[in-house]
């Protein structure tokens, strides 16, 4: 046993293949801990943003008059904070509710229910319409696709200057000046200010939604799947600039994303989201080698390892992803779930807390289920 | 981009020999003793007449190949042959007709390209709300009417029931000033002539007798624009470059009007080209309608009088439009649309 996860571990140190070898030329190859020793960042225990009871019910019409005959609830009840210069990945399948839940911190998309409250110099403003345009040159977002995320008809300066001109930079000297300075920081030259969009590649796009999302020196940046449209060469790139940004300017990120490898190596910590709930929540490497939750197991056992001799189970999630407009009772995850017991379709699992330095886990089970991380089978084994 | 119009511009041959072989070729379906008809006003004068000695002066007879060749040749002289419907060289009646039915159609194209680029984005901005509903409805009744049935109906009711706009294109008296040796023709456009010449009263006659025409072709091509304008309002509306702006902290106002609308013009753009020729067209009937003198109206007269070198003369012109019209449109839309290159 200890064998196999011996090599399940180095399998994994090959997965992320490009991306990996990108990183640690930067970090070495452990799991950074970026919140705990990241100078100029502050206080590691100022939280930032928190999120409470954040529900967003999207109704289906129907019938002759287009009245709402059901709700599909894409995100139903997510609670969490994200602390000052840490990076909160949040993890879910498609159809989750991540992008949703980062859309509705934005206030992009109304909110069904919730509180977010942000911290602007000490002081927490409950983000809703009327408090949200002054909080755009706080919060910002990276959006997934760089090919649609910019108007086709403006020049690359006016792309980024527009936040300010939005938020009272009167001066177009100074705009532009900014926008140099911008252009710079994400690595292109001042010599694209007056190209339009469709004459740049994916990555170079991409960037150019990172100097608009940097424009107004946010400290909040919500990154919803920055990479996972871009090949996997660009992406180091993109992840690694990411990671300087965040070092220089003192960022704040919300980093949702899909790839697990990714994710492993931007977080501090990360937030696993199923069916529209947080179901676990954890420094990364607590939750990668001793998670608490069967769907974030199952998750894990998913990433693949790139050694053909490599024999290990995998635990094989049987159906969909049930529909959010009729949830299952109980447990959200108990139709799928290899370890449900007869309370797991009676009585909804909250999430509590198990173990210890604020591992979350919503499973009835939590604290008493052998789980397999990615480094192999959980502490409650070994411990 | 001069290249690409100098090129564009060589097809311009091409288009009209085609159109014109096109013309013959149905002509070929007639008689000689069909063709002949033209010639002749009255039964009075097809009994007295000798229709062979006219089918020979006017070399009806002749071979298709022929008579197309000595047609193509006084083309290249400029001289496109007699109108009888029109009593006067075909060169002449384009020249006189043509400025008529340009008034007509810039008068139409103003108010249907804003009020129906307005009035899309309105319905696309209140989405499914009643105000859309009942634009959709009115569009969807203006592009389902015939041309002829609801400008009969406008013609009956502004003119028949209110007395207020009286077909044709000027009244007598306006007619007369406009005839006269002090009235300058600058352009053939009686409204920007009046305005030129100084003439109010010519100036409210002429715009009196536009307004049954214009509601008439504007209402069917309003709809047009503005179910188009909605729709591509709403697709845009649903691009991740819009929720960019919202987050960049614009104003919702600044966001529509800056980011969804301009985008949203751009399929807008090469429809309202289409429109210009299908209002060229549509004029053929408005025209005949209204009795509205203009090149639509020449063309049905001449088409019910079997004048085929008139029909021939502005067939051909019309081609000319379609050509030039289009070229147009693709040397805008390079304006509108930064992705496009004309090469």
């Amino acid at each position: 046993m200890p064998d196999m996860h011996m090599r399940r571990n180095e399998g994994r140190k090959m997965a992320t293949g490009a991306t990996e070898a990108a990183i640690e030329l930067r970090s070495t190859g452990e799991s950074r801990n970026r919140s705990r020793g990241n100078p100029g960042t502050g206080d590691k225990e100022e939280v930032l943003l928190e999120v409470r009871g954040l529900k967003k019910y999207f109704p289906i019409l129907g019938g002759l008059f287009r009245r709402p005959v059901g709700y599909a609830r894409a995100v139903d009840g997510v609670d969490f904070y994200i602390r000052r210069g840490e990076t909160l990945g949040l993890v879910g399948e498609s159809g989750s509710g991540k992008t949703t839940a980062g859309m509705c911190i934005l206030h992009l998309i109304e909110p069904t229910a919730g509180k977010i409250r942000f911290n602007r110099d000490g002081e927490f403003i409950e983000v809703n319409s009327r408090t949200v345009r002054s909080l755009r040159r706080s919060m910002q977002i990276i959006f997934q696709d760089p090919y649609s995320s910019l108007d086709p008809r403006m020049m690359v300066q006016d792309i980024i200057a527009e936040p300010l001109e939005a938020q009272g930079v009167r001066s177009r000297r100074e705009r532009y000046e900014r926008v140099e300075e911008l252009l710079n920081a994400v690595g292109m030259s001042s010599q694209h200010m007056r190209r339009f969009p469709h004459e740049f590649s994916g990555g170079q796009r991409q960037r150019i939604g990172i100097a608009r999302a940097l424009a107004l020196n946010p400290s909040l940046i919500v990154c919803d799947e920055p990479v996972s449209a871009l090949d996997v060469s660009v992406q180091a790139q993109v992840l690694n600039l990411l990671d300087d940004l965040q070092e220089r300017f003192g960022l704040t990120y919300l980093f949702i994303a899909h790839d697990l490898s990714v994710v492993q190596h931007v977080s501090d910590r990360v937030a696993v989201m199923y069916l529209g709930k947080i179901v676990e929540i954890a420094d990364v490497e607590e939750l990668f080698n001793n998670p608490r939750h069967p769907y974030t197991e199952a998750l894990f056992s998913a990433i693949p390892v790139p050694d053909p001799d490599f024999q290990y189970k995998q635990i094989i999630l049987e159906g969909d992803v049930p529909s959010p407009i009729d949830p299952p009772p109980g447990c959200n995850f108990h139709p799928r779930c290899r370890y449900a017991r007869a309370i797991c379709s009676k009585e909804e699992p909250v999430l509590r807390e198990v173990g210890g330095d604020g591992h979350l886990a919503a499973c009835h089970f939590a604290d008493d289920l052998v789980l397999m991380g990615v480094w192999g089978p959980g502490i409650a084994q070994t411990g | 981009m001069v290249n690409y119009i100098i090129r564009r511009l060589l097809l311009l041959p091409l288009v009209i020999f085609g159109v014109t072989i096109m013309i013959f070729g149905l002509m070929q379906l007639l008689s000689p003793y069909q063709l002949v008809s033209t010639y002749i006003r009255s039964p009075e004068e097809l009994r007295n007449q000798d229709l062979d000695a006219l089918v020979k002066k006017y070399h009806l007879d002749d071979p298709f190949y022929i008579r197309y060749g000595r047609w193509l040749n006084n083309l290249a002289h400029g001289n496109l042959g007699w109108s009888e419907s029109a009593n006067m060289t075909v060169n002449e009646a384009i020249a006189s007709r043509f400025p008529a039915t340009l008034e007509l159609v810039l008068f139409a194209v103003i108010p249907v390209v804003f009020g129906g680029i307005l009035l899309g984005s309105f319905c696309a901005v209140h989405h499914n709300d009643p105000y859309d509903h009942a634009a959709r409805i009115f569009a969807i009744v203006g592009w389902s009417l015939p041309d002829f049935v609801f400008g009969l109906i406008v013609l009956m009711f502004f003119y028949g029931v209110l007395g207020w706009f009286p077909p044709g294109r000027l009244s007598t008296w306006a007619d007369q000033i406009v005839m006269s040796k002090a009235f300058i023709r600058y352009t053939g456009m009686n409204t920007v002539d009046a305005i030129l010449n100084g003439n109010w009263a010519v100036f409210w006659d002429a715009i009196r007798h536009l307004i049954a025409p214009t509601i008439t072709l504007a209402y069917l091509w309003w709809a047009f624009i503005m179910r188009i304008t909605r729709s591509s309002m709403l697709d845009v509306f649903n691009k991740d470059y819009v929720t960019t702006a919202r987050a960049k902290g614009l104003p919702e106002s600044v966001v529509i009007k800056k980011h969804v609308r301009r985008n949203a013009l751009i399929p807008v753009a090469t429809v309202a080209g289409l429109m210009v020729l299908g209002l060229l067209g549509g004029v053929v009937i408005i025209e005949s309608v209204f009795d509205y003198k203009g090149i639509g109206l020449l063309t049905a007269t001449a088409a019910q009088q079997l004048d085929y070198p008139t029909v021939l003369g502005t067939t051909m012109f019309y081609g000319m439009l379609l050509v030039i019209i289009n070229l147009v449109v693709d040397i805008l839309y390079a304006f509108i649309d930064p992705r496009v290159r004309l090469e």
